[in-house]
């Protein structure tokens, strides 16, 4: 690390003596020695890496691409579009994500009951009278989760990510829910607080702060779902001396719960019925629902999207096994859900959605290789989701997509970017959600099957997008 | 309602009420003509004490030749002072006549001299009996805010210390019978008070400076809580309380006995109570971005407001002809809430708020002693010694975050002199050592002891119509701190306008070299405060005395205002003590300013009608203050250190904007010195209309500015308030309306808080049942449901004043 440079004794004595009208008073200081701090002392860890005369590191960050013919993981640069590291995973078909600070690369394989962590070298650190950024090479790391049985859903907020294991009725294995951070991602921790069911369920989980609002599944003879393995209940477990404990269980069924989302001031579960709210104060939440509007028809809304910075939610209602979408945005303060008056072209399905990094945007990829920038208008009092352009992200003939693959899409949390990979084109194109155009593209040499965006979030600009 | 002093009583009657060489005999009238009984006639400079019995008569007898002064007290009467001169072999018949005094006039234990609200020079109140159980409350500054020249400082309920004539924290000295209470509450607003209203006798409060009685820690005044606990007399007698609050929730059950032999006495008492989070009729926070005000259903509460607490003493006593020595412990327990504890202050999501709780143990040893002896020159000698062991655990996620301790011991002894010419009073040395420490992320000062040694002498003397009372008080005080640390902070300034703060810290901040080191002192102070008071009070017209008191007080700053320097989170600021000082370049070092004593310049004046149906006390202020020692804001923020490897750091996918750039950081706030002006008045008026229905009207304000301009932070508001009471026999009926103006002299980091007007009433009924006296009561407080937030309350953004409450309780005396 740095030098240690030794400070002989300095023996400094202020003396000084004043003497008032009548009272009197006197200081002696002596200056001993003094204590060295090391670089890293908040953190303790002391990892060997030189960093220059600045603390933070500007980069657009960094991209982590799965190869759709190979179990690998490709690792490039974001700022020069540069292969950094490629790694080869342990199974095929997994699921990638990013970390709650998008820190590490989390590899999922539900079948496997694995989750695996590749740390993509970029972060962040508080210390205190500075922020200080590090970089690094993209590394494996042994930490690996795998005593839950089936995760499937991975929810992210605020610094912590919720991973559901539904179990499985068949070999008998119990629902569960385990709660991370990057930290413990970084430190390896043992012991993840979460919960575990005495049921297996295919559920969600909430994270939020102290809370953690998670599905029940009820006896089958009380439950209200109609495909029994979907909860019905919510539950609201508050983190005690290291443990989630049972508090509230919300007052509102949700029939056939799938699908959440929270935003900053509400939770939203989708329910065959409409979706229930949970709406918090303090430590407690009201219960509301949102009846299915006409338009959904026999659908229901199995997908929810939500952005702390935004006030609706978007749902997505879809019959079992794919079929024609409705899009509605759902106003929980005032209790509403519309149909987007936007709505996916004819012979195109929407393939990947998402909320741009502050909330501002909606996106949604569709089949045909477009790319659907909605924004949030106001129209007398009445926020509005509507199309604030198209970027056709594809030259090619797209009946030519290889079999069992699709285009894909990450959002970059540290600028304007989204990232959509082409399996055709094997490449990804970076669009700029501002100004609706590709900049720049990612070279591949393999058609990808699933890309995510790591580095360092950015914090939101004063900007003049209506919120 | 009495509790009566069955073995006076019953000593008074066994005595042959004939004649006696050397003897007083007497009765006690009132201004009807009509008996007084179980009235108090002491023999000044002495110990000397009777009680008249059933037909208002009492003797003394045993009297040594010479001018004796004779001091009258009953409830409910104005003090009477008579002179008699006893010569050889002579009896006396006297007939003393009370006047009613519609405020009520306690003495105050423990001083030299003589104290009253009506009788002394400088200004105190008493909170006692059937007032003091109506006002008690969860904490003292809570307890004692109806009186005038107190205010709460309102820490949302949990954390409630007095506020006297604007001044608090190491101003205000707290003691429990005469000694320090020994806690860490002068040190945080956040810190609770280790002392406990329900199972007091009595609370005295003396306004203005009283470090002539106390030392440094009073030159704003002193709160002393006095109870029982070292038993004077074995009569048994004893009180007990339940009671239920339902703005919280608060179970409260407390009961105080005292019991004995001729030779021993014996004392206990227990508390317990337990409150849930108190309801608010308004969001809790004043600053509310919550979009969903009007469709709020569910009642408002101040989250992590809570509290528990429990504690129990047990005392015994020696007693003898000349006196009695006892001992007394008590364990006292309290866990509460820490409300507005959040890591960088401004959060408002109040899901992300970590709770954060306290847990404070205290164990307290008190030794009181009081020998009358038959000496030339002394005739009372008491000493008090203590031994306190305090500490008290902030944890935050299950996980002990800091830790304060203190331990203090003390000695206290007064000499007590006969009457040298007409001059009563004593000597006192006073010896008091604490070792004070906190440990962990909030440890903002360095382990200190501080160690004083004090000699004060404290007289008076009637001059006819004039009483004068003189005090002066010489005190060495050291301080020694071995390890004070400077750490390099790099406290910066926050530009508002850039939403890329965090970049630009990174290019400021670039060091040279990547090491940084902390600087460490070992600190040694002496301080000699001296202080000198003069008082005199002049009956200058029947039933009315004027008083003046002038005085000179000067303190020692305490270790926390030197030595500081780092995140205290019970105020949301960085202290940085007054040791240390900002340099031109913007960084901390040591200061170049010389460390010096705090010097009040006090003068009170003071008018009262004494006698009558109306009754009145007011009283004017003006205190000069140079070095007063106070926060500065220095404009820049320092991070807390406070929230590192924690998993609520923002950032994730859900980034919130800019503010949460800072979210752990917080502002910096350095100790200087200034000169400082304080005045204002105090003003109390009671008029008894008929035997059962008397009005109150109070007022107090308080000014309280920098000799150069600018306003001190947290200054109570003008505050007028009237009580209807209506009491018979059997009933008893008060209605409380108290006002507080908007306060809009701030400093400057303060806003204007608006006025409110605070409802109050209760009504108890007596009965007797199996020869209890049992007292039914229902209190109602903030009738109105109004929304009161406290100026003088670092929380009063985020915690006003509970909603509308009724407490139902039962309270028996034995």
């Amino acid at each position: 690390m740095t030098k240690l440079f030794k400070l002989k004794l300095i023996a400094l004595a202020i003396s000084s003596t004043l003497i008032t009208a009548c009272g009197d008073a006197e200081t002696n200081i002596v200056e001993k020695d003094p204590i060295e701090v090391p670089d890293d002392h908040d953190h303790g860890d002391n990892d060997d890496h030189d960093h220059g005369d600045e603390y933070t590191i500007d980069s657009l960050g960094r991209l982590v691409v799965l190869a759709g013919d190979s179990n690998t993981a490709s690792f490039f640069d974001l700022d020069d579009n540069a292969l950094l590291e490629t790694f080869t995973l342990n199974n095929d078909t997994n699921t990638l994500s990013s970390s709650p600070d998008f820190r590490y690369a989390v590899i999922a394989n539900r079948a496997q009951d694995y989750l695996g962590f590749i740390d993509g070298g970029l972060w962040r650190e508080d210390h205190g009278e500075h922020l200080h950024d590090y970089k690094q090479s993209p590394a494996a790391i042994s930490y690996e989760l795998t005593s839950g049985s089936r995760p499937t859903h991975l929810v992210k907020h605020d610094g912590k990510l919720a991973i559901f294991y539904d179990g499985n009725a068949d070999s008998g294995t119990t629902a569960s829910v385990e709660v991370l951070t990057d930290n413990d991602i970084t430190n390896a921790t043992a012991t993840l607080p979460g919960i575990s069911y005495d049921i297996n369920m295919h559920g969600v989980a909430e994270p939020r702060g102290e809370h953690l609002l998670s599905t029940i599944r009820r006896d089958d003879a009380d439950s209200t779902s109609a495909a029994k393995i979907l909860p019905d209940q919510v539950g609201v477990y508050h983190f005690h001396d290291g443990e989630y404990e049972l508090e509230q269980t919300l007052a509102l069924t949700c029939p056939d719960l799938h699908g959440a989302a929270q935003n900053h001031d509400y939770v939203a579960f989708g329910c065959s019925d409409g979706v229930l709210l949970a709406h918090q104060h303090d430590d407690e939440y009201d219960a509301e629902k949102i009846a299915n509007i006409d338009a959904i028809g026999d659908l229901r809304i199995g997908t929810l999207y939500g952005h702390e910075d935004s006030e609706t939610f978007i749902g997505v209602a879809s019959g079992h096994g794919g079929g024609p979408a409705v899009i509605v945005s759902i106003h929980p303060e005032k209790a509403e859900m519309e149909e987007l008056e936007w709505q996916l072209a004819d012979g195109a399905s929407a393939i990947s959605y998402s909320f741009s990094a502050h909330g501002e945007h909606f996106l949604i990829l569709d089949s045909l290789g477009f790319l659907n920038v909605l924004e949030a208008h106001e129209h007398d009092g009445e926020m509005h989701w509507e199309l604030a352009g198209q970027v056709d992200i594809t030259e090619e003939d797209i009946t030519t997509m290889p079999e069992g693959m699709k285009f894909t899409m990450t959002v970059a949390q540290n600028g304007q970017f989204a990232y959509v990979a082409d399996p055709i084109a094997q490449h990804v194109v970076q669009v700029h959600l501002e100004d609706l155009e590709i900049e720049s593209e990612v070279e591949l040499t393999f058609a990808p099957s699933a890309i995510t965006w790591l580095g360092i979030a950015q914090e939101e600009e004063e900007d003049d997008h209506d919120h | 309602m009495n509790r009566r002093s069955q073995l006076a009583v019953l000593i008074a009657a066994l005595l042959p009420a004939s004649v006696l060489a050397k003897t007083i005999e007497g009765v006690v009238l009132n201004s009807q003509g009509n008996v007084v009984t179980n009235a108090i006639v002491e023999v000044e400079g002495s110990e000397i004490r009777v009680t008249t019995d059933e037909n208002g008569r009492f003797v003394i007898v045993d009297l040594k030749d010479g001018l004796k002064e004779l001091h009258v007290v009953a409830p409910g009467y104005a003090h009477l002072h008579r002179d008699i001169i006893i010569n050889n072999d002579e009896s006396h018949s006297v007939t003393f006549n009370l006047k009613r005094s519609p405020i009520e006039v306690i003495d105050i234990e423990a001083t030299p001299i003589h104290m009253s609200a009506m009788e002394s020079a400088s200004p105190v109140s008493v909170l006692s009996g059937e007032q003091l159980r109506r006002q008690q409350a969860a904490t003292l500054g809570d307890s004692l805010e109806k009186l005038p020249g107190v205010n709460t400082n309102f820490h949302a309920k949990v954390a409630s210390t007095p506020i006297i004539r604007g001044l608090s924290g190491p101003r205000v000295l707290i003691t429990q019978n005469g000694l320090d209470v020994s806690d860490v509450s002068r040190v945080g607003p956040d810190h609770s008070v280790a002392s406990e209203a329900s199972t007091a006798q009595q609370i005295e409060v003396l306004r203005g400076p009283a470090t002539l009685f106390y030392g440094s820690g009073a030159i704003g005044g002193v709160v002393n809580v006095v109870d029982n606990r070292v038993p004077t007399d074995s009569t048994t007698r004893g009180e007990w309380n339940v009671e239920h609050n339902s703005v919280d929730n608060q179970k409260v059950a407390s009961f105080n006995a005292t019991t004995g032999t001729d030779s021993f006495a014996f004392y206990a008492d227990a508390f317990w109570r337990e409150a849930d989070d108190y309801e608010i009729p308004v969001a809790a926070e004043l600053d509310d971005h919550d979009h969903d005000h009007e469709e709020h259903s569910g009642d408002y509460t101040v989250a992590n407001s809570h509290e528990e607490s429990d504690g129990f003493t047990l005392g015994t006593s020696y007693l003898f002809d000349q006196g009695f020595v006892g001992i007394a412990v008590e364990q006292f327990n309290r866990q509460y809430g820490i409300p507005g504890h959040t890591h960088g202050g401004e959060d408002e999501h109040s899901d992300e708020e970590e709770s954060v709780f306290a847990d404070l143990e205290q164990t307290k040893v008190q030794l009181l002693s009081e020998y009358n002896l038959d000496n030339e020159w002394l005739n009372k000698i008491n000493l008090r010694a203590g031994f306190t062991d305090y500490e008290h655990v902030e944890i935050e996620h299950g996980t002990v975050g800091t830790t304060f301790k203190n331990e203090t011991n003390e000695l206290r002894v007064d000499l007590m002199h006969n009457s040298f010419s007409k001059w009563n009073g004593g000597l006192s040395i006073h010896y008091k050592q604490s070792d004070v420490e906190a440990q962990g992320s909030e440890a903002f000062t360095p382990p200190s002891e501080t160690q004083s040694i004090a000699v004060a002498l404290m007289e008076e003397r009637h001059f006819g119509d004039f009483l004068v009372q003189l005090g002066g008080r010489a005190e060495r005080v050291t301080i020694d701190a071995d390890n004070v640390l400077l750490p390099n902070i790099d406290a910066h300034a926050h530009d508002d306008e850039d939403g890329h703060d965090s970049h630009d810290h990174g290019h400021e901040h670039a060091h040279e070299e990547s090491t940084d080191i902390i600087r460490v002192f070992n600190a040694e102070h002496e301080f000699t405060p001296v202080s000198l008071s003069a008082g005199v009070v002049w009956d200058f017209a029947p039933s009315y005395n004027l008083g003046l008191s002038v005085s000179l007080s000067e303190r020692a700053p305490s270790a926390s205002e030197l030595l500081s320097f780092g995140a205290h989170i019970g105020t949301g600021t960085y202290e940085v003590g007054a040791l240390f000082d900002m340099h031109e370049d913007g960084h901390l070092g040591l200061s170049e300013q010389t460390i010096d004593l705090e010097t009040a310049n006090n003068i009170d004046l003071t008018f009262r009608k004494t006698q009558g149906d109306i009754g009145f006390i007011f009283n004017a202020f003006y205190n000069q203050v140079d070095n007063y020692y106070y926060q500065i804001d220095t404009g820049l923020y320092a991070e807390s250190g406070h929230d590192h490897g924690d998993e609520h750091d923002h950032g994730g996918e859900h980034d919130h904007g800019d503010e949460h750039d800072h979210s752990s950081e917080l502002p910096v706030y350095l100790f200087k010195t200034d000169d400082v002006v304080l005045h204002g008045f105090e003003a109390q008026v009671a008029w008894q209309l008929t035997d059962e229905f008397k009005v109150d009207v109070f007022s107090d304000y308080v000014r309280a500015r920098l000799k150069d301009g600018g306003n001190l932070p947290r200054t109570p508001p003008l505050r007028f308030g009237t009580e209807f009471s209506y009491q018979t026999e059997k009933l008893s009926a008060h209605l409380h309306v108290t006002r507080y103006q908007e306060q809009d002299r701030t400093a400057p980091e303060e806003t204007t808080t608006d006025g409110y007007t605070m409802l109050d009433a209760s009504i108890s009924y007596d009965l007797s049942v199996l020869n209890q006296d049992v007292s039914l009561y229902l209190r109602g407080t903030n009738l109105t449901d109004t929304e009161a937030r406290v100026h003088s309350s670092f929380l009063k953004n985020i915690a006003p004043r509970p909603g509308r409450s009724f407490a139902l309780g039962i309270r028996g005396y034995f």
